[in-house]
């Protein structure tokens, strides 16, 4: 056989740039990125997300490192004065911090801190301080660590001063602790309590709203009172109940799971609700038919054709869950039911904040820092589940 | 219309039979017995575990326990005895519902007296300055957890407390209208930052003085409350009036020549309102949750705070008692709702 000869024809080639069409992704990838806040917000959540990562680096004290009652006490010391300007020169130098001491003043009964101006601490970078396991060797449990022997230790900051002098960018709190470090470790747990409570919701929440959609009947009617029962009690009040079942001074590694599993338990009722109502028109389709006249067993129906229909549902309720949980794990450790000392999460570092009594707050503006950075974090994810929420809807189009 | 109101009522049932099995679940889920803690302790009154035995037949199996338990509540409101308070549950906990209810019912009522016309102000100038503005607020209000918008109200109030102290204790001028407007002058505050009345001086005033302490007790929490309520609901008026506006029949009657104030107020918000209504029952839940909290930072003697004392002392009834009159306060909320609804809309009564 011979190979054809008649050549194959050129195609036309346009001095105009050929117009390709955009797929799904990117024309969702495009609508996404006109939304200013919800990019701006992914900037700063993964700024967060990165400086809480690497919070042992970041930070210049360990997490539960206090200076109290020591030979140096740093009990509710406010933030560290940094100079840039050599007093003796007054040209610009190396920033550098005093060291500070306190005394008791006698008529408001607090420490009043004052500089020992004598010596002066430069400020080092990349210096030598508290050791600590990197980041993602961190995040294997410490026990596993120690039985395979591969527990690495370093001990580089990013920043830090020579002791007896302290560097407090965000003051310190009642037991002499860092409060920026503080942040950075509580952002650990505030931010992907969130993320893996969202999770678990809607797991939960998309295969019983399918299930109760797909076969109806008495499923149905079981799923959906479940649903409607689960809405019938405030869902703080679930939550400190449910929290009793466990033991109210586990260690915080035990905390973090029971919080995201309760969390994850309480919350998925409106997301079964939504997606049965989706499936039940799915399940009308064609395409379904013809999965079931090809002989599909019906968990196979349910989660290869009928769920990925309720993608786009589930990306937005997965972005807009977060902020809700993000905010009922702050309420939950605030109440002293969720994260205990001497780990850190917002919502806690704000309960301790507010032991030392409410007419002390004014001089100690520093510790409401945490309640901003809940603040941020959920607004961040609030902009970002309406940027979502508007790109992924054809109809919102701009 | 009274057909309606049958078949609402009854659909209460299965959702109280669902909340009472929940509660009592979680209960027995939780470790160690109702009678551990008075085995364990020595002071321990006999004659009330004894009582407790025979009320709830807590030698009997699971089942019959529960529905002892049920049948208790419903027929003479009897929910157990407290174990800390040694009295019974429904004695220790009424206070505390009545405590967040007037808290929670206040703010309800405002978030909607607020939430229409502020929807409605933004829905009809949409995209104007003012409609942003709004709306920036009740983004700002959906993301400010309620414990920190207190904390930081009361902050705010302390921090004028240093200036108005030396006006107190100088003879300025304006004295006496700083004294017409403080509450408390001696401490120099504008407003409390904690509790429901002036403990040590309530029961020395007057009715009227006692009126007036409770309300300027109210004024903080109420603010945090309302706002938190108002930023969700403020949301749903608008898009759904803007929804409406740009519906043919609105179209048809501009047309006609009637008036805007007329178009909006019956034409359009007449049909509007029925997710507002509706959100009673997601905005209730989530007032509850949000006083929650207010209620315990700002010391405010109600649900809340006696759920996690009554949590930390392992105080199961009052748990339990907890859950089931907030579930019922809740189910009571979404049937006034609903009746409302089917006030409003005729659609619904005749379906």
């Amino acid at each position: 056989m011979q190979p054809s000869t008649t050549p194959i024809p050129e195609p036309v080639v346009t001095t105009e740039k050929a117009v390709r069409a955009q797929s799904r992704g990117e024309i969702v990838r495009g609508q996404f990125r006109k939304h200013r806040l919800a990019v701006t917000s992914l900037w700063v959540l993964g700024l967060l997300y990165v400086l809480a990562a690497f919070a042992d680096f970041v930070a210049p004290y360990g997490e539960s490192e206090s200076f109290f009652r020591g030979e140096i006490d740093r009990s509710y010391a406010p933030p560290s004065r940094i100079h840039w300007v050599d007093p003796t020169t007054k040209s610009l130098t190396f920033p550098f911090v005093y060291n500070v001491s306190s005394q008791m003043n006698l008529d408001t009964l607090e420490f009043d801190f004052s500089e020992d101006t004598s010596k002066p601490y430069p400020i080092k970078f990349f210096s030598q301080g508290t050791p600590y396991t990197p980041f993602p060797i961190n995040l294997i449990p410490i026990e596993w660590r120690n039985a395979s022997g591969i527990n690495p230790q370093i001990n580089l900051h990013l920043f830090g001063v020579d002791k007896p002098a302290t560097i407090f960018l965000w003051g310190a709190d009642k037991l002499g602790r860092d409060v920026f470090g503080r942040i950075l470790f509580g952002a650990r747990v505030t931010l992907t309590i969130g993320i893996f409570a969202a999770t678990l919701s809607l797991i939960i929440g998309l295969s019983l709203g399918a299930i109760s959609g797909f076969y109806g009947g008495w499923v149905d009617d079981l799923i959906m009172r479940i649903v409607e029962v689960l809405a019938t009690i405030p869902s703080l009040f679930l939550l400190l109940a449910m929290r009793a079942l466990f033991p109210l001074d586990a260690k915080s590694s035990v905390v973090f799971f029971v919080v995201v599993l309760i969390l994850g338990l309480i919350r998925w009722g409106a997301v079964a609700r939504a997606v049965r109502g989706q499936v039940l028109s799915l399940r009308e389709e064609d395409f379904v038919m013809a999965a079931k006249g090809l002989g599909a067993r019906d968990s196979r129906v349910i989660f290869r054709h009928i769920l990925p229909g309720t993608a786009s549902f589930a990306i937005v309720s997965f972005s807009l869950l977060v902020p809700g949980f993000i905010l009922t794990e702050s309420g939950l450790s605030f109440l002293g039911l969720g994260i205990s000392d001497p780990n850190s999460s917002w919502g806690l570092m704000l309960a301790v904040a507010q032991e030392g009594g409410m007419q002390t707050f004014t001089s100690r503006p520093w510790m409401l820092l945490p309640g901003f950075f809940i603040f941020i974090a959920v607004l961040a994810f609030n902009f970002i589940g309406d940027g979502l929420r508007d790109a992924l809807d054809p109809k919102a189009r701009r | 219309m009274t057909k309606y109101i049958v078949r609402r009522l009854l659909q209460i049932i299965p959702t109280f039979i669902g909340a009472t099995l929940l509660a009592f679940l979680i209960i027995q889920l939780t470790p160690g017995d109702f009678t551990d803690r008075f085995a364990l302790d020595p002071n321990a009154d006999a004659a009330q575990l004894e009582r407790l035995k025979q009320n709830f037949g807590l030698d009997q199996p699971v089942v019959i326990q529960y529905f002892r338990w049920v049948l208790g509540i419903l027929t003479q409101g009897y929910l157990g005895e407290s174990f800390t308070y040694r009295s019974p549950v429904a004695d220790i906990i009424v206070p505390l519902i009545w405590n967040s209810l007037s808290l929670v019912v206040i703010s309800l009522v405002l978030t909607y007296l607020l939430a229409i016309p502020i929807g409605i102000y933004q829905a009809a100038r949409q995209y104007s300055n003012g409609d942003k503005v709004l709306s920036f607020f009740s983004v700002m209000g959906l993301a400010i957890p309620n414990f920190f918008f207190i904390l930081l109200l009361i902050v705010g109030v302390l921090s004028f407390q240093a200036g108005l102290r030396q006006v107190a204790q100088g003879d300025a001028w304006y004295k006496p209208i700083l004294n017409f407007f403080t509450y408390d002058l001696r401490n120099g505050l504008i407003f409390p930052v904690g509790g429901m009345r002036t403990t040590e001086v309530y029961d020395n005033l007057n009715l009227w003085q006692q009126l007036v302490d409770r309300a300027w007790h109210l004024v903080l929490p109420t603010i945090v409350v309302t706002t938190s309520g108002l930023s969700s609901l403020v949301r749903v008026v608008r898009s759904q009036m803007l929804e409406f506006l740009k519906a043919d029949f609105v179209r048809t009657a501009r047309a006609k020549g009637l008036g805007e104030r007329i178009v909006t107020y019956k034409h359009v918000l007449r049909n509007a309102v029925g997710p507002v209504i509706s959100g009673l029952g997601t905005i209730l839940p989530e007032l509850v949750t949000g006083a929650g909290l207010v209620e315990f930072v700002y010391r405010w003697p109600g649900i809340t705070p006696g759920f996690v004392i009554a949590i930390q002392q392992q105080d199961l009834y009052v748990v339990m008692g907890l859950l089931v009159m907030s579930a019922l306060l809740l189910m009571i909320g979404n049937l006034l709702s609903d009746l409302l609804l089917a006030l409003v809309d005729p659609r619904i009564r005749y379906t």
